[in-house]
């Protein structure tokens, strides 16, 4: 868009203000189309995708301020200018706080309306520019972080195989104090590579962009898929798990990888934190237009100051360096975004020494 | 066993390749190595490798995919069947994921690194 000429729409019930400023705004180059009610006016508004449009308060049929509401939602970027012919202070106020970037009353001179658009156009121009800057400058941090990531991850990869190669003794014959040490050495850079890959996770992860590839997704397999892929690490920690879902649970709208991601997250960490013996339930079921899943476990458990704070990043109930139990306190913050990008809720409740339930709801798809 | 078979690693990284080199031939494969795509297409064309292991990340993030591409729609090479080593992991751009990915997904198969060598003989074995 230039700045001298741009794509007006004007809504107002009043021919005489609609043909007025069509005159005026044409004859300084701008493409004008015109509407008499709300209702045209925003579907002309979709078609058009104008830079600016004037809208009139108070007209009959859909009010001005709903126009105003609508454009405001789907374009926030383009200028919106209200034109009352009650300029009460408090309408234009409201309007304003709907969006609105200024007023202009009822009658108007051409030099008056010219001004207010010359401005309002200037304005559309500077959120333009720092919208392009900010998609930039996003993009190349986006880039940054995967490059990083991957130089980062590639020595220790390499490093790993070797590892596997002396460990399954293929280079050779090692002693067994060797053979500890190598063992610690392989354990703990896969912790650090695991560290490595759950951070870029969270770094990159776009909200709108997953949202994009929504599909139906039955959580019943989602539950049953992550149940299968925790299995041996259950039976290690010898503690039961178990799945409870209807036949017919509804679908919801996500990402399959994601809600994966979810359940593995929250089952791991119920496994993770228990004890000898202990069970692992996963339960699904519909409740107020909701699909609910909640995965309880009777382990460990948490004190009552943690629970606010294990969703943030790196937060860890037993710190890092010391703690019996290793992670990398990425994995709730995680299971929360991925959560938020599906439009759930999740909450969490504990009783130390007895156990956790964590519960999450999804709004149902065709409710 | 009638004839040993051949497998050809194209990757980058030259400490990564050894590592995969010395426990593929622990099972008994003849290994050739490449270290980028031009190489490797070289190298397929010489020795014509049962199985082929290829990274999709190296000079260009995308060198592998695209070169497992020109191989399946090559119809000297199409079937030689195609392991994919992916090192992105998780919820990026850059993950080489089957859902989405599907048009990539002309190779048999694919594999992170690291990889344990068990993982890998398993894989290798049920495609030759
Ligand atoms: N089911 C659970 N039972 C007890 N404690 C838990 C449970 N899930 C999570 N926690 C606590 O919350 C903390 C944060 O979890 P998370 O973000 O997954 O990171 P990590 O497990 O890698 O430390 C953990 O360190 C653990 O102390």
């Amino acid at each position: 868009m230039s700045v001298d000429k741009a794509r007006i729409l004007v809504i107002d019930d009043e021919k005489v203000i609609r043909d007025s400023c069509k005159r005026i705004l044409i004859a300084e180059g701008h493409i004008v189309k015109s509407a008499e009610d709300g209702d045209i006016g925003l579907s002309l508004f979709k078609e058009f995708r104008p830079d600016l449009v004037l809208v009139d308060l108070k007209m009959p049929g859909m009010s001005g301020m709903a126009v105003l509401e609508e454009i405001e939602s789907s374009d926030a970027n383009v200028i919106k200018i209200v034109i009352t012919g009650y300029a009460t202070v408090s309408s234009a106020v409201d309007a304003m706080k709907r969006g609105a970037y200024d007023f202009i009353p009822k009658p108007f001179t051409p030099d008056e309306i010219l001004l207010i658009v010359a401005r309002g156009l200037e304005r559309r121009h500077l959120l333009l520019e720092s919208e392009a800057l900010r998609v930039e400058r996003e993009m190349r941090r986006r880039n940054m972080i995967s490059l990083v990531s991957h130089e980062l991850r590639a020595p220790l990869a390499a490093t790993v195989q070797y590892l596997e190669v002396i460990l399954g003794g293929m280079a050779g014959e090692i002693s067994s104090e060797a053979k500890e040490m190598i063992d610690r050495c392989d354990i703990r850079i896969k912790e650090l590579l695991e560290l490595l890959s759950r951070w870029l996770n969270l770094a990159t992860f776009d909200p709108m962009k997953i949202a994009e590839h929504f599909q139906d997704i039955n959580l019943s397999d989602v539950a049953r898929e992550s149940i299968e892929v925790l299995k041996s690490l259950a039976e290690e920690k010898k503690v039961s798990l178990s799945l409870d879902t209807p036949k017919d649970l509804p679908p919801i709208q996500g990402s399959k990888m994601l809600l994966e991601e979810i359940f593995t997250n929250l089952i791991g960490n119920a496994i993770k934190y228990n004890k000898v013996g202990g069970w692992v339930k996963v339960a699904l079921y519909e409740k107020d237009h909701e699909v609910w899943v909640e995965i309880s476990d009777n382990g460990l458990g948490m004190k009552e100051e943690h629970l606010s704070r294990i969703f943030e990043e790196f937060y860890r109930v037993d710190g890092r360096r010391n703690a019996p139990i290793k992670g990398s306190g990425l994995g709730l913050s995680i299971v929360k975004k991925m959560v938020d990008a599906h439009t759930g809720m999740i909450d969490v409740e504990s009783k130390f020494g007895e156990g956790t339930t964590f519960k999450i709801s999804f709004p149902k798809f065709n409710i | 066993m009638t004839q040993k078979k051949r497998i050809l690693i194209v990757d980058d990284d030259p400490d990564f390749s050894t590592a995969i080199q010395k426990i593929l031939s622990s099972a008994n494969y003849d290994v050739d190595v490449a270290g980028n795509v031009k190489d490797g297409m070289q190298a397929i064309e010489d020795k014509m490798p049962d199985l082929i292991l290829l990274d999709v990340m190296m000079e260009k993030y995308d060198d592998g995919f695209n070169m497992c591409y020109d191989l399946k729609h090559d119809d000297r090479y199409r079937s030689i069947p195609v392991i994919i080593i992916t090192a992105v992991t998780e919820v990026t751009g850059l993950k080489f994921n089957p859902e989405t990915d599907g048009e990539y997904l002309d190779a048999e198969d694919y594999v992170q690194k690291p990889i344990s060598a068990e993982a890998l003989l398993d894989k290798v074995k049920r495609l030759i």
